[in-house]
């Protein structure tokens, strides 16, 4: 059987050297130039490939389990990965991520439907709920609206908004969003009106300027803080009022 | 870069119609027009346009139908009922079945020979998808089998591909249809091997389960993908 592959395999490279001999720099992918026991890199690469095809094949025909089935054809298709490798140009190279994408969807396709079909979906009972969320977040918070202040900006509101973001997280918020979406808008509103100022008034640059820094700061903290109220929260530092007992 | 290796190949190859003319296939002829992205050029030749007006139509019909209720009658009784379709589980059968039409398309005009493969193995999820959208102990078990296959359906395709690529150097329908390319049998064999496991399409049987999923329209898109993407490859193998 493996002369049988090496034997095509030795048939598939010299096509490629009359293909390269016909088209000139068509081929200019150089499969196999090391020769060893009068075999090309490629071929050896090819029988070992195919090799590992028949031991994958043979135990996943002799495999029962369904989790073990599902993780050998990942390895299955590992193999096709290697086959594409085996080129070895920047082609293959290009051709490998499109493939280990697809693989990576296969498969997390098949564990979810493992996972629903083993009914093994469970709500979890306890979120995350460490020390550090119930001392840390305010001197956090500070230092990082501090800074971001300092910052101003894009970059400044978005190191703002984390500190803002860890604080609501961990110690939950009574207050109503809308609020901070007003004042969102509003901040939202004074960037427009900066820009307008540098396109009609070019002489107030700097007022500009500032007011473009403070808004976008504004806007940028308040919208990803609000991603922090959007875990429900009861204020209760960090509990999560769903799941679980609330004992901790 | 692109650009200069397109010339490069286009000069150095000896094809038989001009490197800027149609290409020539052995069903029905030479390409009807031509869609290039960079050096990948899509095309449709009166064969595939066939093929490719039948998936639109069919994901036209998943687009815009409503989902047919089974009815399921009470052995030895006069009672029946009828399966409800959860508006949840309508959308995303709906949504996975154009994915799926929009794959088959794909796979259809698909001028490169690893991008047939991709959108062969994205049919192939999406089928899954489809199909698993069905909360039902049955009907997942299959699904699950269906999605193994699939997946080793991915050895073969993506193999046969770089073998075409090993032995010609390139991976474009546009010189490898030419007669000066070589491709070898086992690689062609390869290559349809993938698409039945894939799409499964002489292997109906093996799909007896799937099809007591409920949502008629959404269902029949597994099949009509898979015989339509099998008809392409076909035409491949034979043109190359």
């Amino acid at each position: 059987m493996i002369a049988a592959i090496s034997a095509f395999a030795a048939t598939a490279t010299a096509i490629t050297t009359s293909a390269t001999g016909t088209a000139g720099t068509l081929t200019s992918l150089t499969v196999g130039e090391i020769e060893l026991f009068g075999l090309s890199n490629f071929t050896i690469g090819l029988v070992g490939a195919i090799i590992c095809i028949f031991i994958s094949f043979y135990a996943l025909m002799r495999e029962k389990d369904d989790l073990h089935r599902l993780l050998l054809t990942d390895l299955i298709e590992v193999i096709a990965l290697i086959a594409i490798a085996l080129l070895g140009t920047d082609l293959a190279e290009a051709l490998i991520l499109p493939g280990l994408v697809v693989g990576v969807a296969e498969l997390t396709a098949m564990s979810q439907i493992y996972i629903v079909k083993e009914k093994l979906v469970r709500e979890p009972e306890s979120y995350l709920d460490i020390e550090v969320m119930h001392t840390a977040p305010a001197i956090i918070a500070v230092g990082m609206l501090i800074y971001g202040i300092i910052l101003s900006g894009f970059t400044g509101g978005a190191v703002a908004g984390l500190g803002m973001l860890f604080y609501f997280a961990c110690k939950g918020t009574e207050e109503k969003t809308e609020i901070l979406e007003k004042v969102s808008g509003y901040a939202w509103v004074m960037w427009v009106v900066a820009f307008i100022v540098f396109m009609t008034l070019p002489a107030y640059w700097f007022f500009a300027l500032m007011l473009a820094g403070t808004g976008i700061l504004a806007k940028v903290a308040i919208k990803i803080s609000i991603l922090g109220t959007m875990r429900k929260n009861d204020g209760s530092g960090g509990r999560r009022s769903m799941g679980g007992n609330g004992n901790v | 870069m692109y650009e200069a290796m397109t010339a490069s190949v286009t000069a150095s190859m000896p094809v038989s119609e001009s490197a800027y003319g149609f290409t020539q296939t052995d069903i029905e002829g030479q390409a009807l027009f031509s869609l290039p992205f960079g050096d990948i050029v899509n095309f449709l030749t009166p064969y595939t346009a066939v093929l490719f007006v039948f998936a639109l139509t069919f994901t036209i019909i998943a687009l815009i139908s409503k989902p047919e209720r089974q009815v399921d009658t009470v052995m030895g009784g006069d009672a029946y009922y009828t399966k409800d379709i959860s508006r949840e589980t309508l959308r995303f059968q709906r949504f996975m079945a154009i994915a799926c039409g929009l794959a088959t398309m794909g796979g259809i005009m698909a001028g490169d020979v690893f991008n047939f493969t991709l959108f062969t193995a994205f049919i192939g999820i999406t089928n899954i998808g489809i199909v698993a959208a069905v909360k039902n102990k049955h009907i997942l078990d299959n699904a699950f089998e269906y999605g193994l296959l699939a997946m080793i359906g991915t050895l073969p395709l993506f193999v046969g591909a770089a073998l075409v690529l090993a032995t010609t150097g390139t991976l474009s329908m546009w010189i490898l249809f030419t007669p000066e390319v070589a491709v070898p049998l086992f690689a062609k064999l390869l290559l349809v091997i993938g698409v039945i496991a894939e799409g499964m399409a002489p292997v109906f049987v093996a799909k007896a389960e799937i099809t007591r999923a409920p949502g008629a329209p959404y269902i029949l898109m597994v099949h009509v993908s898979s015989l339509l993407i099998f008809l392409r490859v076909i035409e491949i193998v034979i043109s190359m």
